[in-house]
């Protein structure tokens, strides 16, 4: 009697449900990610408000200014004066009158003289930054031809 | 003579481990640059802020809300007033200021107001958070039933700014 050894019958898993999902994962992520530069974010702690509203159409011309201080790891602010963040450089707000001018005859340049009016400089200002460096640096951007302002805070949910 | 008949194998076994290990590669690179970001919106301000050189407005029946906000020297609000008005300096100050300002519009929308403006006068310390708050409870609230912003006043503008405390 011949006895043939039984072979080790491995079963064959079907892949096809397990890369659906995978793909299907892979999908999600790529359309939620952002790669914006969040430098400018992570270092500027906007105050929470509930009536902060997402913008329902975005301005044609924005200038964002971020105002903030520099913070260690920690969370602990690295130095005592709050700079402003344009153009990938920390400025100061009282020197920020010539990035300001230059911004201006840029856009100028690009869009036409008439595009200053509709210029809507976004101030996204620290919770704890000085209320009288907010005005000054509304003061800066006024005098530099700037007439249109927005204050960005996040959405506080309750 | 026998003859072998070859015939191509039935299945082509598509090797599936390599396709799942790119994929499961891109899904970890996604999921690591992911960045969960706070929704963020605008508080608006319908009015230019103060310019340096205010020309004197003509119409002088307009009535025009001042909120001041105190401070210490830290930034630290010590007291929010309406007018001459104290509304005291904790978290309710705000909620005060709102129904004040509901009070004096008498109702949210209110046409007779369109044109009355709020003037924010601050210390030069107070803290933007303060600041931004004090706005916010000005321009409305959100409605209980509705969900909905109810406008109380839109034009807002700053008072010049303070000198620091010395």
């Amino acid at each position: 009697m011949k006895l043939s050894p039984l072979e080790a019958n491995s079963p064959d898993t079907d892949m096809t449900p397990i890369i659906d999902i995978v793909f299907l994962l892979l999908m999600l992520f790529m359309i939620v990610i952002n790669f914006e530069n969040s430098k400018a974010e992570d270092r500027t702690r906007l105050p929470k408000d509930g009536l902060a509203k997402p913008p329902e159409v975005r301005p044609e011309h924005e200038l964002v200014l971020n105002f903030g201080y520099k913070r260690n790891r920690d969370g602990s602010k690295a130095e005592s004066t709050p700079t402003v963040y344009f153009n990938d450089r920390d400025v100061e707000v009282g020197r920020l009158g010539i990035e300001l001018d230059q911004e201006r005859r840029a856009m100028e340049q690009q869009y036409g003289n008439r595009v200053i009016d509709d210029v809507t400089v976004l101030i996204r200002a620290d919770a704890d930054v000085p209320a009288g460096l907010v005005q000054q640096l509304v003061q800066k951007c006024q005098q530099n031809g700037f007439t249109k302002f927005l204050l960005r805070a996040m959405v506080e949910q309750k | 003579m026998k003859f072998k008949l070859h015939l191509p194998p039935d299945k082509f076994n598509l090797p599936l481990a390599p396709m799942l290990d790119i994929a499961l590669l891109l899904m970890m690179f996604f999921v690591l640059n992911l960045k969960l970001v706070t929704p963020q919106g605008n508080l608006d301000l319908n009015l230019p802020i103060s310019a340096p050189n205010l020309v004197q407005r003509a119409d002088v029946n307009l009535t025009d809300i001042k909120v001041g906000l105190h401070s210490d020297r830290n930034g630290v609000l010590t007291e929010l007033t309406l007018g001459s008005k104290n509304l005291g300096n904790d978290d309710a100050a705000f909620d005060r200021l709102n129904r004040e300002i509901l009070q004096i519009i008498g109702r949210p929308g209110n046409p007779l107001t369109k044109d009355v403006e709020i003037e924010i006068d601050a210390d030069f310390e107070t803290q933007y958070r303060y600041v931004a708050k004090a706005i916010s409870q000005c321009t409305g609230r959100i409605d209980a039933q509705t969900k909905q912003i109810a406008r109380y006043v839109e034009k807002i503008r700053f008072a010049p700014p303070h000198k620091p405390k010395a």
